[in-house]
């Protein structure tokens, strides 16, 4: 049995070796919203209502988006925080789509797309004809 | 190398058909041989003893077994720490990403649109 506890041992070495790199870029852990804090419980406000009904994937996104508030100037927040509902009530299929556009729309360069809201109040105003047919 | 092995193989025979030695020269052999064998047991004994500590007292089969399965072990644990750290950089691009997203200067149904992102990038590249 003295090999096995050597075993134990060198096992127990080789997982604090390799899991000493990713520690530091753990995720949060999925919470109900009793066990926020108050801060998280402020940011994510409009999600109160729904939370402990959502997926613990989009939970544990949540608290990862509101980890990055702080990153994020004062209009991206009220943004987010506008967003936020609409956003839950997607499909997973639905915010598939909105990141892959998200990343397109992003590759254009800052001068050649101009003002983006311009942009979508000039596309939404568009007869349906002129629109170009969905992508793929 | 071979000359060396060849000149002990016959300093072996020669000892092994007895040496009549002076007691003098008997006691410096002797000594030399002790130093000799001291420095072995605290250079290559101390070695031993730990491979025989790590191995086990326990040879034959089990002691095979042990130097397949622990490779193995730190293989597996290697594999799935590696899978896990992967999951880990996934989720937080998503995070990154929604973030980034949510908070920018376009509704949300801009980015549901299904055609809104490639007649943007028409537009641009027909832009001088």
């Amino acid at each position: 049995m003295a090999q096995a506890a050597r075993l134990a041992t060198t096992l127990a070495a080789a997982l604090v070796l390799f899991a000493a790199a990713p520690a530091g870029a753990a995720p949060e852990p999925d919470r109900r919203w009793a066990q926020l804090n108050a801060e998280q419980q402020e940011l994510l406000a409009p999600l109160e209502g729904e939370w402990d009904r959502l997926e613990p994937v989009q939970r544990v996104r949540w608290i990862g988006v509101a980890k990055r508030y702080p990153k994020m100037t004062p209009v991206g927040q009220k943004r987010v925080q506008a967003n936020m509902k609409k956003w839950a009530k997607l499909t997973p299929e639905q915010r598939k789509q909105a990141r892959e556009n998200y990343r397109r729309i992003s590759k254009v360069p800052p001068e050649k797309r101009g003002d983006l809201q311009q942009q979508w109040d000039e596309y939404q105003s568009l007869p349906p004809r002129k629109k170009p047919a969905p992508a793929k | 190398m071979d000359h060396e092995a060849q000149f002990a193989l016959r300093v072996r025979q020669q000892l092994n058909l007895g040496a009549r030695v002076e007691a003098r020269i008997a006691a410096r052999l002797r000594a030399a041989r002790e130093q000799a064998l001291a420095h072995h047991d605290a250079e290559s004994l101390a070695g031993l003893a730990l491979a025989d500590h790590a191995m086990g007292r326990i040879g034959g089969a089990r002691g095979l077994s042990l130097r397949v399965l622990l490779p193995l072990a730190i293989l597996a644990v290697a594999f799935f720490t590696t899978y896990a750290w992967q999951q880990t950089q996934r989720a937080a691009e998503v995070e990154e990403l929604d973030a980034q997203l949510l908070s920018s200067d376009l509704p949300i149904d801009a980015y549901l649109d299904q055609g809104f992102a490639a007649w943007l990038k028409r537009r641009a590249s027909q832009q001088p």
